[in-house]
C-alpha cells in the first residue's frame, strides 16, 4: 500500500495530501507573501513614526479630533469613540487615522491569495494535475486556507510589531490593534473561499470577493457616520469595533469575526465537495451572441474594455471630493490643529484666506489621484498589444491611430472626466459651507490643473509610443510630478531647475495667484504636442506580440 | 500572374538576431500557397512584416504592390489573418468578436456568419475567457472565412482543431481558392498541406530553401521503389542513383532518384518484374531532406526521405 492509500485509509480522505501542498502553496507564494507582508510592515512602521508628529501634543490632538468629527470624515475613517479619544491617546489617533484604509487593504491582500491558489489554479488547469495525484478533494482548499492563516497571523505578528514603539501604548494593546490586522485576513480569505466556490473563472472570483469588500467599506463607513449599526454587517468592520487603544477597547468582535470565518470556511468545504471540478456553483450568463450596433471601431472596442477603470475613476474621485469638500469648509481649525512643516506645505507659505491654500493644494492632489487612473489607462493598451489581442486588431484595417492610439484618447477621457468629477464634488460640498459665492473658485481651482494632466497623460503615450518595454517610467514620471508638486516647497537646498520639469509648477496657484491664461494656453500646447510624438512613435515602431 | 506577395531580399532583425536573412517569396494571384518549417524558422516574422506590424530592416516587402507598412491600414481592408494562437478578449462573446473584427473590415456578410458558424459548430454566445483553445481558434476562422476579402493569411490555423473540424478548414479552403481568393497557409500538418496547396515553399533559418510546386519538388527528390523480380538483377547497387538497396532473394527494396528512374526500371524489365510498387516521395519527406543535418544533430538518422 503506498503512503497516500494509507493517509485515505487513515481517515484524512478527502483531505489526503494537505500537508504537502501546504509546503508546494508556501513555496509558489513566497514572493508574494514577502512583498505583501514586507510592504504593509514598512508602511504601518512608517506611519507609526511619522503619524504621531501630525499633532505636537495632547492638545492639538483633541482640537484636531474636533474637526474630524463630521459624518463625511467618520464615513473614511472610523467611529467616534476614537474621535473621542484623541486627546488621552496617540494609538487612538493613529488606528483611527490608518485602520479603516490598512484593513481594506488586508482584504486586498488575501481575496487575491486565495483565489490565485484556488480558483486561478483550477481554470488554468494547474490544479488538474494535482488532483490526478492521492490528494484529496478538499486538500487544496484545506492547503489554501491553512496558508491564509499562518499569513494572517504572520501579517497581525508584524504589525503589532510595527506599533510596539507608539508612545504611551501599552504592549497589550499593540496586540489587539495586530490582531485585527489576522481577523480581517482570516474573515477575507474564507469569503473568498466562498466566492471560489460559486465563480467558474478567477476574475469573476475576484470580482465577487471586491464586491464583498466594497460593500463591507460602505457599510463599515455608513454605520462610523451614523454612529448605527450598519457596521455589523461589515468584515472591515468588525475589527475596528473593538475601539482599540480607546478607554473602551474590547476583544470580542474579533471572536465574532473568527465564528462567522469558520462559518464561511465551512461553506466552502460543503460546497467544493458538492461541485464537479471546473464547475462553479453559479452558472455563467451567457454573452450576446451579435456585437451591439455600437461596437464598430477599435475606438469603440478600447472604451468598453476601459469602461471599468473610468468607473473606478469616478467613484474614486467622487469619494475623494467628498472627503476634502467636508475639509476645505473648516479649513481655518484644520490649519490650526496641524504642526508647522504640515503648515507650510498647506499654505504654501501664504497668508491668504486658509480655504484657497487648501484649495491649491487640495485640488491639486486630486489631479494627481486622477491621473493614477488615466495611467492605468496608458498601460492596458501595452497589455493589450503583447496579450496577443493586437494581432487581431493589428491585422484589421485599422490605423495606429485607432489603435493602440485610441487609448491616448481613452486616457485623456478618463484623466478629464475624474478631475472634473473631483473638482466638482469638492466644490459642491466645500461651497455648501463656505457659501455658494465660493463655488465658481473652487471649480476653476479644479479645472486649473487640467492641461498640466494632460501633459503628463500624452507624455506616458508617447513613452508608449517610443519606448514601449519601458512603459512603467510613466510611474516614475508620475511620482516625479507628485513629489516636486507635494513636497517640493519643503525640500531644503532643491535647486529651483529641479522642479521645472513638472507642468504643475507652471500652473498658477490659483485662488492664491491669479490664473495664468497664456500658461494654460502653453501647457495645451505642450500636451499636444507630445500626442503628436506620441502617435508617430506608435506609427513607426514595430508591435510587440508574446 | 500577378504576384499577390512578393518579398525581395526581406531582411527583420530582433537586436542580435536575425529572423529573416534576404527572405525571398512569392505568391501568385488565386494560388494556394503553403508555407512550411519548423518553430522559429522565421514563418510568423514572415507574416507579420506582410501584414506591417513589423518594419523591415532591408529588402522589400509587397502585398498587392503595394509597401505593406506603409499602407497596412489600406491593405488590411483587402486580406483576413488568423494567427496560430488566437487572443481573446476575455469578456467579449465570440459572437461580439466576430462581428467587431467582420465591422473594422466595412460590415460583415450575416448568412456567411450564421453558415460558418453553424459548419465550425461553434457557439458565440460564450465569453472569450471560456473557449478553448480549439474553440478560440475557430472564433478568428469564422472571423476570416466571413470576410469579403482577396487574401488570406493563415499562421498554423488549425492547431487545436479536431480533425472533424480539420476537414471543415479544409473545404473553406478550397472554396476560398474556388472564389479566386489567394491564400498563404502557414502548417506543420503536411497532409493538409499536400491537400491544398498549389505551391510551397519551405522556409529555414530565415531564408526560403525550397520553393516550387509539388511536382516540382517532387522531381529533386526520390521515389520509393519496391520489386519482386523473376530472374536475380546485377549492378543496381553500383549504380549512382540507388541509395539504401536491400535485396532478400527476389525481393528488392530501395529508393531511387527520380533523374535515374528510366534507367533502373529497364534494368529491372531485363530481370523480369511480378510484382512493382513506386511511391513518390512525400511532402513530409521532402521536409525532412531539407532539415536532414538538424534531424541527425538532435540524434535523429534517417533524415533522407527514407520514408518510414
Amino acid at each position: 500500500m503506498t503512503t497516500a492509500a494509507a493517509e485515505i485509509e487513515d481517515g484524512l480522505g478527502t483531505l489526503a495530501g494537505t500537508g504537502k501542498l501546504l509546503r508546494f502553496y508556501l513555496r509558489r507564494t513566497r514572493i508574494f507573501l514577502i512583498g505583501w507582508l514586507g510592504g504593509m510592515f514598512a508602511f504601518s512602521a512608517l506611519m507609526a513614526v511619522s503619524l504621531p508628529e501630525l499633532y505636537p501634543d495632547a492638545a492639538a490632538r483633541a482640537e484636531g479630533a474636533a474637526l474630524l468629527d463630521t459624518p463625511a470624515m467618520r464615513f473614511m475613517t472610523g467611529p467616534s469613540q476614537y474621535i473621542d479619544a484623541y486627546g488621552e491617546s496617540v494609538g487612538a489617533m493613529f488606528a483611527h487615522q490608518i485602520l479603516m484604509w490598512s484593513l481594506a487593504v488586508t482584504g486586498v491582500m488575501f481575496i487575491l491569495l486565495v483565489t490565485r491558489l484556488t480558483r486561478a489554479d483550477e481554470e488554468t488547469s494547474r490544479s488538474e494535475v494535482v488532483r490526478s495525484l492521492p490528494v484529496g478533494r478538499r486538500a487544496d482548499l484545506a492547503a489554501a486556507l491553512l496558508l491564509s492563516l499562518i499569513a494572517a497571523v504572520a501579517l497581525g505578528a508584524l504589525i503589532t510589531l510595527s506599533v510596539m514603539g507608539l508612545e504611551g501604548t501599552e504592549s497589550s494593546q499593540a496586540v489587539l490593534y495586530g490582531s485585527t490586522f489576522t481577523a480581517t485576513g482570516i474573515s477575507f480569505a474564507a469569503i473568498t473561499a466562498v466566492c471560489s466556490q460559486l465563480a467558474a473563472y478567477s476574475s469573476t472570483a475576484n470580482g465577487l470577493a471586491f464586491a464583498v469588500l466594497g460593500f463591507a467599506f460602505l457599510m463599515a463607513g455608513a454605520g462610523y457616520a451614523e454612529g448605527s449599526w450598519l457596521s455589523w454587517l461589515s468584515p472591515i468592520g468588525w475589527p475596528e469595533l473593538t475601539y482599540v487603544y480607546t478607554p473602551e477597547q474590547r476583544w470580542w468582535p474579533l471572536v465574532f469575526a473568527a465564528a462567522v470565518s469558520a462559518a464561511l470556511a465551512w461553506l466552502a468545504f460543503a460546497l467544493v465537495a458538492k461541485r464537479d471540478f471546473g464547475a462553479g456553483m453559479l452558472t455563467t450568463r451567457p454573452g450576446r451572441a451579435f456585437a451591439k450596433p455600437g461596437l464598430r471601431s477599435a475606438t469603440a472596442l478600447t472604451f468598453r474594455l476601459t469602461k471599468g477603470m473610468l468607473w473606478t475613476a469616478v467613484i474614486s474621485m467622487l469619494l475623494l471630493g467628498l472627503a476634502y469638500g467636508s475639509v476645505i469648509g473648516s479649513a481655518d481649525q484644520f490649519l490650526d490643529s496641524m504642526s508647522e512643516t504640515q503648515q507650510e506645505v498647506f499654505t504654501r507659505g501664504s497668508s491668504a484666506p486658509p480655504e484657497d491654500s487648501f484649495a491649491v493644494t487640495v485640488t491639486q492632489v486630486q489631479a494627481y489621484i486622477a491621473l493614477i487612473f488615466a495611467l492605468l489607462v496608458i498601460g492596458r493598451a501595452r497589455k493589450e498589444e503583447t496579450g496577443g489581442r493586437g494581432e487581431l486588431l493589428g491585422s484589421s484595417p485599422v490605423a495606429r491611430s485607432g489603435w493602440p492610439g485610441s487609448y491616448f484618447v481613452a486616457a485623456m477621457v478618463n484623466g478629464t472626466v475624474g478631475t472634473l468629477v473631483g473638482g466638482l464634488t469638492l466644490a459642491l460640498i466645500g461651497a455648501a459651507s463656505l457659501g455658494w459665492d465660493t463655488f465658481g473658485k473652487l471649480t476653476l481651482a479644479s479645472l486649473n490643473y487640467l492641461p498640466a494632466v494632460w501633459v503628463v497623460i500624452a507624455a506616458a503615450f508617447a513613452l508608449l509610443g517610443w519606448v514601449p518595454r519601458f512603459g512603467a517610467l510613466r510611474w516614475l514620471l508620475w511620482l516625479y510630478v507628485f513629489v516636486i508638486g507635494y513636497f517640493g516647497s519643503i525640500i531644503e537646498g532643491m535647486p529651483e531647475w529641479v522642479g521645472k520639469g513638472s507642468p504643475f509648477k507652471h500652473v498658477a496657484e490659483y485662488p492664491l495667484e491669479d490664473m495664468d491664461w497664456p500658461a494654460v494656453a502653453a501647457l495645451t500646447a505642450v500636451a499636444a504636442g507630445l500626442a503628436i510624438l506620441g502617435y508617430v512613435g506608435i506609427r513607426r515602431r514595430d508591435l510587440h506580440f508574446s | 500572374m500577378n504576384a499577390v506577395i512578393r518579398t525581395e531580399d526581406l531582411v527583420k532583425r530582433f537586436g542580435h538576431v536575425t529572423a529573416l536573412d534576404h527572405l525571398n517569396l512569392e505568391v501568385s494571384q488565386g494560388e494556394t500557397h503553403g508555407f512550411l518549417g519548423p518553430n522559429g524558422a522565421g514563418k510568423s516574422t514572415t507574416i507579420r512584416v506582410l501584414l506591417g506590424m513589423l518594419r523591415s530592416d532591408e529588402g522589400r516587402a509587397e502585398l498587392f504592390g503595394a509597401d505593406p507598412w506603409k499602407h497596412a491600414a489600406e491593405l488590411h481592408r483587402r486580406l483576413a489573418y488568423v494567427p496560430g494562437d488566437v487572443a481573446l478578449w476575455p469578456g467579449l462573446s465570440g459572437g461580439e468578436t466576430i462581428d467587431l473584427l467582420g465591422r473594422l473590415r466595412g460590415g460583415i456578410d450575416k448568412a456567411k456568419r450564421d453558415e460558418l458558424l453553424e459548419r465550425f459548430d461553434l457557439d458565440p454566445r460564450k465569453k472569450g475567457r471560456s473557449y478553448s483553445k480549439g474553440n478560440r481558434q475557430k472564433v478568428a476562422l469564422v472571423a476570416a472565412f466571413a470576410a469579403d476579402v482577396d487574401l488570406l493569411l493563415l499562421d498554423e490555423p488549425t492547431s487545436g482543431l479536431d480533425p472533424l473540424m480539420g476537414a471543415v478548414f479544409n473545404e473553406c479552403v478550397k472554396e476560398a481558392s474556388a472564389q479566386g481568393r489567394t491564400v498563404l497557409l502557414s502548417s506543420h500538418i503536411m497532409s493538409e498541406v499536400e491537400a491544398l496547396c498549389d505551391r510551397v515553399s519551405i522556409i529555414r533559418k530565415g531564408v526560403i530553401a525550397e520553393s516550387g510546386s509539388l511536382a516540382e519538388m517532387r522531381h529533386f527528390s526520390r521515389s520509393r521503389l519496391r520489386a519482386t523480380l523473376k530472374n536475380p538483377v546485377r549492378g543496381l547497387e553500383d549504380h549512382d542513383g540507388v541509395h539504401g538497396l536491400k535485396t532478400d532473394g527476389l525481393d528488392v527494396e530501395c529508393d531511387v532518384d527520380t533523374a535515374a528512374l528510366d534507367d533502373v526500371l529497364a534494368q529491372l524489365a531485363v530481370a523480369g518484374v511480378a510484382a512493382l510498387t513506386c511511391e513518390p516521395p512525400s511532402l513530409e519527406q521532402i521536409f525532412l531532406r531539407f532539415y536532414g543535418d538538424e534531424l541527425a544533430a538532435s540524434g535523429v538518422t534517417n533524415g533522407e526521405g527514407n520514408g518510414s
